[in-house]
């Protein structure tokens, strides 16, 4: 008898659940939806191939570059825009990397093309009095081990800022002038030790890689580094880090280790940030010390932003529209142009707060007025977004703080 | 060696003064209006040009600051009523949007002025200097750059502490809701306090103008230097400010001295974050009740 009560009772429930998925009620949304494939697929061929259908060899260069820049937003987007952590320094892990595989390259180039005085080594390091290339830089001859630095040093330094930060709670407004004041200094250290970094000048004349087939090998990574985002916005971190952006103290009281997935999301921002910086040191071929300093930074927090935070595809549209319109208007309005980027920012904050890819989503969304409960979880996101209540700086208080 | 470590610490007073200068405004529109002003060395910069003006106009220093207070006053009010006056609750896009607000503004200074960098003199009674201990010459300028931010400070406290005004203001730092519940507007004390702070950050730049080149870029060192003495003392407090500027400005001398400028500054920021790791808020960050 009770087996049966038991076996009515499951049935009931199941018809329940049942009844309740009818309603068409929460369903996670497809890993990729089909758009998006189709877009994508479309996307990368039509760049990958311009080298075969396109015959102007500054629009390729400018293709590499925005591909790299993108990547660089992307990884912007991932920890703002996912996890809420304004950095104004993510060019330091951008830059680091750049500088890495530019100095390889160029130790490299210099091997085969020795200076006026017939130095083996960079010609930077010889205006500025080396004689021979400085001991701790010989590994830096295997370009593989430049890359693998590259891609490790960024990562390991944005663990121990991770570290230094999260754990205490300093986020938010602090964060974002802390990484600032790193950036600057990076910048003026690079311009100091000129001797090793190329200094003002930066690094340049090395033999750098803009080929159609490294085209094909940048998109390979953006590929590779979207689905990587995807994965991890759609996995169950990828939940706690928005939940986190919306209310960390609520996820905190959930039993979140709040600041480990901020660490953790931090990590794989550099590791993309520095990734773009080698690709871009190897397509364009010359690294400066702007490349690593906070201008470049907030630069990609305005592509971001401009595109839609919290998206993916925000990112790149972003990246493309603002740049080319940079690299095709600035020559004609000149002044003009800096005035348009004030002004972009003003209305991206204003006006356009969600950027494009987020504003058409919203407003895809109230078209179709199904009231899912998708749609309600959705709309209650958006206004946790919108309320940030991430500002107060150092965190909220801990319970055991005593309040003043 | 300690003798001029001494000396190094007297002329950092200097370094000081200046820190405190800068960040004073910036303290009072981060600490009471919680707005991350990101145009702050985009305003103490046109402060900088009006006294490039005034000085071509035949007057000095001393006419510039009052002067600068009101124009720089002014533009802050424009840019409150304009721009942030929409955007209060969402402090971290502030930054982004006073951001493009300093873009437009260097845009707009290098537009009339010319990229040419101006060079504005000290005025005729503050020339030459004295020697101090060790025969480190000292100059006037120096000097008068501590008492003005001694002035400052002393400004900025009576009228935050001792003005209806000022009780205002100290009531919608502690509790905005509450204080508008009790009747003070407080749009209006945010659009006031926003005002205040960009005239001090003119009258910094019209102190700073002379031991700088007047240029459009000039201003952006001194924003971040402000950040950092906003960080390590600790938002919201006018203590924090003399504290931050003190550590920073002496530790910056003393290290720039022994090592050399850029090393100074990366152990100075080193010092920051160690500091900032032990206690989140600054020095004398105030606890916010939620």
């Amino acid at each position: 008898m009770a087996e049966a009560a038991a076996r009515n009772h499951q049935a009931g429930e199941s018809y329940e659940l049942r009844k309740v998925a009818k309603r068409g009620t929460y369903r996670a949304p497809p890993f990729l939806p089909l758009w998006a494939l189709i877009g994508g697929v479309a996307a990368v061929v039509l760049i990958g191939a311009y080298p075969y259908y396109g015959s102007n060899a500054y629009v390729l260069s400018l293709l590499g570059k925005f591909l790299c820049f993108a990547i660089f937003a992307l990884s912007i987007d991932l920890i703002w825009g996912f996890a809420g952590i304004l950095s104004l320094g993510q060019a330091v892990y951008f830059g680091i990397g750049a500088y890495f595989v530019a100095l390889s390259l160029k130790i490299n180039y210099a091997l085969t093309h020795p200076t006026r005085y017939g130095g083996k080594f960079p010609d930077f390091m010889e205006w500025n009095g080396l004689t021979e290339l400085p001991h701790f830089m010989t590994p830096l001859i295997s370009t593989p081990f430049a890359i693998f630095c590259a891609l490790l040093v960024p990562t390991l330094l944005g663990l121990l800022f991770g570290v230094i930060t999260f754990k205490r709670h300093i986020y938010g407004v602090y964060c974002a002038v802390i990484t600032l004041a790193e950036s600057l200094i990076l910048q003026e250290l690079i311009i100091e030790y000129q001797a090793y970094t190329g200094g003002f000048n930066g690094i340049t004349d090395y033999s750098n890689y803009a080929t159609p087939g490294f085209l094909w090998f940048i998109l390979a990574v953006v590929v590779i580094f979207l689905v990587i985002a995807r994965a991890l916005t759609h996995s169950r971190v990828g939940t706690v880090l928005k939940s986190i952006r919306d209310n960390d103290v609520r996820a905190e009281f959930m039993g979140y280790n709040v600041a480990n997935y901020r660490i953790f999301v931090f990590c794989v921002s550099a590791f993309m940030a520095a990734a773009a910086g080698a690709l871009y040191a190897a397509w364009v071929g010359i690294v400066s010390f702007l490349d690593a300093g906070p201008v470049f930074s907030i630069e990609g927090v305005i592509w971001t932003a401009v595109g839609g935070r919290g998206t993916l595809i925000g990112p790149f549209i972003g990246t493309f529209l603002v740049k080319g319109a940079e690299f095709f208007l600035s020559g004609a309005l000149a002044f003009w142009w800096q005035i348009i980027v004030g002004g972009l920012f003003i209305f991206v904050v204003l006006v356009l707060r969600d950027g494009i890819v987020g504003s058409i989503g919203n407003w895809l969304r109230k078209r179709k007025k199904g009231a899912s409960v998708r749609q309600m979880i959705e709309d209650s996101d958006q206004k946790a977004h919108d309320r940030q209540l991430d500002w107060s700086p150092g965190g909220p208080p801990s319970v055991d703080e005593p309040v003043r | 060696m300690f003798q001029s470590i001494i000396t190094q610490f007297l002329s950092g007073f200097s370094v000081v003064a200046i820190l405190v200068i800068a960040a004073l405004g910036l303290a009072i529109i981060f600490g009471v209006a919680g707005v991350i002003n990101m145009a702050h060395g985009e305003l103490i910069m046109i402060g900088a040009y009006t006294a490039a003006v005034v000085g071509k106009l035949g007057g000095n220093t001393f006419a510039a600051i009052p002067v600068a207070f009101v124009v720089v006053g002014l533009l802050g009010l424009v840019i409150e009523r304009g721009v942030i006056q929409w955007i209060y609750d969402r402090p971290l896009e502030t930054l982004l949007a006073t951001w493009g607000v300093g873009i437009i503004l260097q845009t707009v200074i290098k537009l009339v002025f010319g990229p040419e960098l101006y060079y504005v003199g000290a005025p005729k009674i503050l020339e030459g200097g004295f020697r101090m201990i060790g025969r480190l010459p000292f100059p006037w300028y120096r000097l008068f750059l501590i008492i003005i931010a001694i002035l400052l400070l002393v400004l900025v406290f009576y009228v935050i502490f001792k003005t209806n005004f000022g009780l205002k203001v100290r009531a919608v730092r502690r509790n905005r809701a509450i204080s508008g519940c009790l009747g003070i507007d407080t749009a209006r004390i945010d659009m006031t306090i926003f005002a205040f702070g960009s005239g001090l950050a003119g009258v910094a730049g019209a102190v700073l103008a002379p031991i700088k080149s007047v240029s459009t870029t000039m201003g952006f060192p001194y924003a971040v230097d402000s950040y950092m003495v906003l960080v390590l003392g600790g938002v919201g407090s006018l203590w924090g400010v003399l504290t931050g500027s003190a550590l920073i400005g002496e530790a910056e001398t003393i290290l720039s001295f022994i090592f050399n400028n850029v090393i100074g500054r990366l152990l100075v920021f080193l010092f920051i974050v160690i500091v900032i790791r032990i206690v989140p808020r600054g020095i004398f960050g105030y606890h916010e009740r939620r």
